[in-house]
């Protein structure tokens, strides 16, 4: 009698394990939406105004100046039109750890106003209007489709996967090379990406890797979110 | 000087004494951002602003960087570098030059169209530029009568007179710019490379005289530019996320043991 309840209970028991454990161990342990801390927290404020340390000055500078008596000299520079200054255009960038290794080309916006992104998957455009890879300040922003019907994945389908620590490596086309780690990886539903902040003309250097995530909307051929990488200057 | 005139210029001393570091930080409270431009040939002069040196030894075709200036009215004069403001007659003045704040905008020293000194204040368009677009505003001060603006051979700007000026928006790149006289193909400035950034302004002046020479001086004004609309970015749903092969098995499996162990369960119990 016994041993004849113990078998069923056996059952039950590697029931529930198999029934209710592995789908909660996979969504526990597959790889989140995202990585590190929000990266609307990590690019906050870069499209805006200097902060403000200064401002207290506000109220000591006419002192200053009363007791001084003086005025500071106003920088003043020649008028002349300037040649513009010119940096290298990035063309290659690498991510090592996510098996990325892809031709970049220069892009800019669509009639629509969104950003050009080049039609071949395996490629990356790079926002020439903004900062490029190495600029002293503000975000380089790399986007790439994340696949295509016909071509399959795009280069940039591993990124998210993207871990916090990955090295991504971006060459220019003087032969020249800047070395980035990864601080940040979320998801955002297009309508929320913090597009000003991640496109920042100033502000720390960074650079900003953009695909396409999330639920596949089939009516409209697209993608709902957009995967967002940061990544800092080593 | 009056005690109101003082407590002015004490104010503008001290927003000068700012402006070299703490720019952006005040752009957006009571203060205006003021740049100067020289474009009065041949003459360095010693700009006043209500009664206080502001710029010693200005050289012509130059022009400053922005200064952040207390919101307010100005009584502006320029004067032969070096000479005394109190015996000497300043060689242009503008008197209460009222500065709105949060107002960009440059106070041009320039020449009319008959060769008079004469200080023009322009408010400078900060608006944002569309993305992917780039702003040029073309002003003429020259002792000029009306010319007509041209961008790689094309007119942009037709029949501006001194001290009018034209704003337009257009793709970005390296223009060659050139002045004629209005109507005519005869070149009174130019040709000359111009970089046209995308999301800036870039603000072209006519200046000089027939005497002196006519040139072209540039004014850039960053921080006005668009991001993009969006970042669009595959059209296959190849990498929708979806629960795994193995992990749907292994749970269909374990529904499968469990509604066989509990049979066997009530069929024991029975």
């Amino acid at each position: 009698m016994r041993s004849e309840v113990r078998l069923p209970v056996l059952l039950v028991v590697l029931g529930v394990l198999l029934g209710v454990g592995v789908p909660t161990a996979w969504l526990l342990t597959r790889p989140g939406t995202s990585e590190g801390p929000p990266v609307a927290e990590v690019v906050a404020g870069s499209s805006g105004p200097a902060a403000s340390p200064s401002r207290g000055s506000d109220a000591a500078g006419p002192e200053q100046a009363g007791s001084g008596g003086s005025l500071p000299s106003v920088t003043a520079r020649p008028a002349t039109p300037q040649p513009a200054e010119t940096r290298p255009d990035p063309t290659r960038l690498t991510v090592p750890a996510l098996g990325i290794d892809a031709p970049v080309d220069a892009v800019g916006v669509e009639p629509d106003g969104t950003m050009t992104i080049p039609e071949d998957v395996s490629r990356v455009g790079w926002y020439r209007f903004g900062p490029a890879p190495g600029a002293p300040e503000g975000s380089a922003v790399l986007a790439g489709h994340v696949d295509d019907a016909e071509q399959g994945l795009g280069a940039l389908s591993p990124l998210s996967e993207a871990s916090v620590g990955d090295q991504v490596q971006v060459t220019d086309a003087a032969g020249g090379s800047t070395t980035w780690q990864v601080v940040a990886r979320e998801e955002f539903s297009k309508q929320s990406v913090p597009l000003a902040d991640l496109f920042a003309r100033s502000g720390p250097p960074r650079l900003v890797l953009i695909t396409c995530g999330g639920p596949f909307l089939a009516d409209i051929r697209s993608y709902q979110d957009n995967v967002v990488v940061i990544a800092e200057p080593v | 000087m009056t005690p109101l005139r003082r407590t002015l210029v004490l104010g503008a001393a001290g927003a000068f004494a700012l402006g070299a570091f703490a720019a952006p930080a005040l752009a957006a409270e009571d203060t205006a951002t003021v740049s100067v431009l020289h474009a009065v040939p041949g003459v360095p002069v010693d700009v006043y602003a209500n009664g206080e040196e502001l710029i010693p030894d200005f050289q012509p075709g130059t022009l400053t960087d922005p200064l952040q200036l207390p919101a307010g009215s100005y009584d502006l004069a320029i004067y032969p570098a070096g000479s005394d403001p109190a015996t000497t007659q300043p060689a242009a003045s503008a008197d209460d030059v009222t500065v709105p704040a949060g107002a960009n905008a440059t106070i041009a020293a320039h020449l009319t169209p008959d060769g008079t000194p004469v200080l023009t204040p322009y408010v400078n368009d900060t608006s944002p530029v569309a993305a992917g677009q780039a702003r040029v505003t073309v002003r003429h001060t020259a002792a000029a009568p009306a010319v007509d603006v041209r961008a790689n051979g094309q007119v942009i700007a037709p029949g501006l007179t001194n001290p009018g000026e034209a704003t337009l928006e257009t793709a970005p790149g390296t223009v060659s710019a050139d002045v004629v006289l209005a109507g005519t193909d005869t070149v009174a400035i130019g040709p000359a490379d111009l970089t046209l950034a995308e999301g800036t302004s870039t603000i072209v002046y006519a200046w000089g005289s027939q005497d002196a020479g006519y040139q072209l001086a540039v004014q850039t004004i960053e921080g006005t530019h668009s991001s993009p609309s969006g970042v669009p970015g595959g059209s296959a749903g190849l990498v929708e996320p979806s629960v795994p092969l193995p992990v749907v098995g292994a749970t269909v499996l374990g529904m499968v043991v469990l509604g066989l162990g509990a049979r066997r369960l009530t069929a024991a119990r029975d």
